[in-house]
């Protein structure tokens, strides 16, 4: 080849070199692209929506707890809660001790959540702020884009602490924690809404995407069962009653019997839900349903229902109480009085444990058994409410010969205050048990399982018998005489039942649970009430007559001077 | 043909106006709607408040002075004195 020939090939060597590396380029590129658009297709697409979307959620604003007559427990205003950009603070220890001049923050703590927390862009400061502290906040003059607001929803208790056992309350993310909050939180919770919004690169909200949002249904409201006056009342006899005795815990519960309404449930130890923050420890349980007690004589009326519809005992029959010494198998039982005879209707009055032994040796365990499991004692009573315990009784293959002696007098199981009142609503209700509820019957919501259905337990009149003699004459001429009421029928029972020391596994002859549970009027039965002292600290006998007897009194009859409205009026 | 071309164009023109115009009416639309809508929620947390203040001002451990202590029936400190089963 010449010079010039060789000299001529080059440009075009270099041309077809070019052109080829040019050509593999977009070839490159096209099976790029070929590769992006066909198998990474969707990963970018999501991605790319993800970087450009963002959903806000629409909190629904929770419904309200009404009383029965419609005055609110629980109801939710919407509060300033504030939050920081900790990637854009320069100076996190000024603004902390800024912030903690008006918040009574910790302003090192804040400096420490400011640095772990340096690259996000959201930081939750104080949430849930009064007006005045987020008037103060502003005030500050914080750099901009550093801080700001965020509304949020604050439920607020106008009755403060009354009924807060009942109602519960909800936790700083909005969810029911205890008592109706908790039971109903599905219905008061409603239903979250979202909003769409597109962001640019830098992550801005340049345009909300109505099409895709949804607007948030709020939640419905429940209306509950709770008298709020008579829940006052209760709450106030129950502080009187505290104030007096010193006791470690009370309860007094009212309800209708023949509906199962629960007009009242006072628990204390209580605390207000407005400063979840200030309640003590033992003030978080609702003692009407989370304790359980031996009943002690409470229990011997039921007894002696049974008794009688199984036809073991007569009303006429009269009990032979051995002078107040009375030796059971190995045991010897005592009475607090030496009684000699005494008929049925004594026995309950002058409430001879000894005359209530001798109904259980003819009820024998399998009869005594039945009849706790009849009156609604060892299970869940069907309220709803978390928390409930099932009280304990157990099972007839656990019962021994003692069990014929100290069952019929209310030893040897534990109830929970609901349960026993309950067990009275029984023979309230012309002998049909009844399941108690704290919300109409129409919004109720379904009852567990294991709740008992409502059936006879003892005949009609049988039960308005019980009501009408012997628990009657308990109250006038009884152990409950201090519940007398001037111009009210009343019926009762008192029980004092001692405490098992859990060191000597005895039981105590200082610890005791005082309670009376009553009723009126004897001939139409309109309301119950029971209160039970835990441990009564009284300088004398700390009996139920003398301790839970008056508190009870005092409650049933400012329920019965309640204008009759709506379940409570006369049908 | 230019009387047709021109009238293309003008009707183009017309369709792009109402278009905008119609925009413009469903953006104020949008716009009175949102603004309706805070004004909804202003008043609601309004009434929420006032619900609550008249509920707390209204509540029955205001209205309903601590009463004395009910003395139903007369003392009778002998009959329960002692028992321990009562």
């Amino acid at each position: 080849m010449t010079a010039a020939g060789i000299a001529g090939s080059r440009p075009l060597r270099r041309a077809q070199l070019v052109l080829a590396l040019t050509l593999v380029t977009w070839v490159v590129l096209a099976v790029r692209l070929v590769q992006l658009q066909y198998t990474g297709h969707e990963r970018f697409a999501e991605r790319a929506i993800r970087q450009s979307r963002l959903v806000a959620r629409l909190p629904a604003r929770p419904g309200d707890i009404l009383d029965r007559h419609g005055r609110v427990l629980a109801t939710t205003v919407t509060a300033r809660s504030l939050y920081l950009v900790p990637s854009r603070i320069e100076s996190p220890g000024v603004i902390a001790s800024q912030l903690a001049t008006v918040l009574e923050l910790d302003p090192s703590r804040l400096v420490a959540r400011l640095a772990a927390a340096r690259s996000r862009q959201f930081l939750w400061c104080r949430r849930r702020l009064s007006e005045d502290e987020a008037k103060r906040v502003r005030g500050l003059g914080l750099p901009e884009g550093t801080w700001g607001f965020r509304d949020e929803f604050l439920r607020r208790y106008p009755q403060g602490r009354l009924a807060a056992a009942v109602v519960g309350l909800r936790d700083i993310d909005g969810r029911g924690r205890g008592g109706l909050e908790q039971l109903h939180d599905e219905r008061l919770a409603g239903r979250d809404g979202n909003r769409v919004l597109v962001r640019d690169a830098r992550g801005r909200v340049i345009a909300v995407a109505a099409a895709t949002a949804s607007r948030p249904r709020d939640g419905r409201d429940v209306s509950s069962t709770i008298d709020a006056v008579i829940q006052l009342h209760a709450e106030r006899a129950l502080d009187r009653l505290v104030e007096n005795y010193k006791p470690r815990g009370a309860v007094a519960i009212v309800m209708a019997p023949d509906t199962g309404e629960v007009l009242a449930m006072a628990s204390w130890p209580a605390g207000d839900p407005n400063l979840p923050g200030q309640i003590a420890a033992e003030a978080w349980r609702n003692r009407a349903i989370c304790d359980s007690f031996e009943p002690g004589s409470t229990f011997k009326p039921l007894i002696v229902a049974f008794a009688l519809q199984r036809g073991v005992i007569a009303r006429d029959e009269v009990f032979d109480c051995e002078n107040g010494v009375y030796r059971m198998g190995p045991r010897v039982l005592h009475d607090h009085h030496p009684y000699g005879e005494l008929g049925l209707v004594d026995v309950l009055v002058k409430s001879s444990n000894i005359g209530m032994a001798k109904i259980g040796e003819r009820l024998k365990n399998r009869g005594l058994y039945e009849a706790a499991v009849a009156f609604g004692f060892g299970r869940v009573t069907g309220l709803g409410l978390p928390g409930e315990i099932n009280g304990r009784l157990r099972r007839l293959a656990e019962w021994n010969r003692w069990s014929t002696g100290s069952v019929p007098m209310g030893h040897e199981l534990t109830v929970t205050p609901l349960q026993l009142i309950c067990g009275y609503a029984v023979l309230a209700n012309r002998g049909r048990s009844v399941t108690p509820r704290l919300v109409p019957a129409p919004t109720s919501v379904a009852t567990s399982p294991s709740a008992p259905s409502t059936g006879q337990v003892v005949s009609a009149e049988l039960a308005e018998w019980m009501l009408a003699v012997p628990l009657r004459q308990v109250v006038e001429r009884g152990t409950g005489r201090r519940a007398r009421l001037p111009g009210i029928a009343v019926f009762g029972k008192t029980g004092t039942a001692q405490k098992r020391d859990p060191r000597t596994g005895r039981y105590s002859r200082t610890s005791h649970v005082a309670s009376f549970v009553c009723g009126a009027p004897v001939e139409r039965p309109r309301v119950l009430v029971l209160v039970v002292v835990d441990e009564p600290a009284a300088s004398g006998p700390q009996t139920g007559g003398r301790v839970a007897a008056p508190a009870a009194a005092s409650i049933l009859k400012q329920t019965l001077a309640q204008p009759t409205r709506g379940p409570l009026a006369e049908r | 043909m230019f009387f047709r071309f021109c009238s293309a164009i003008v009707l183009v023109v017309l369709v792009a106006l109402a278009g905008t115009a119609l925009e413009k009416r469903v953006l104020d639309l949008r716009r009175r709607l949102s603004r309706q809508e805070y004004r909804m929620d202003v008043l609601r947390e309004r009434h929420a408040r006032l619900r609550l203040e008249t509920q707390q001002l209204g509540a029955p451990a205001r209205m309903l002075p601590p009463a004395t202590a009910a003395k139903p029936g007369r003392r009778t400190d002998g009959a329960a004195a002692g028992a321990s089963q009562q």
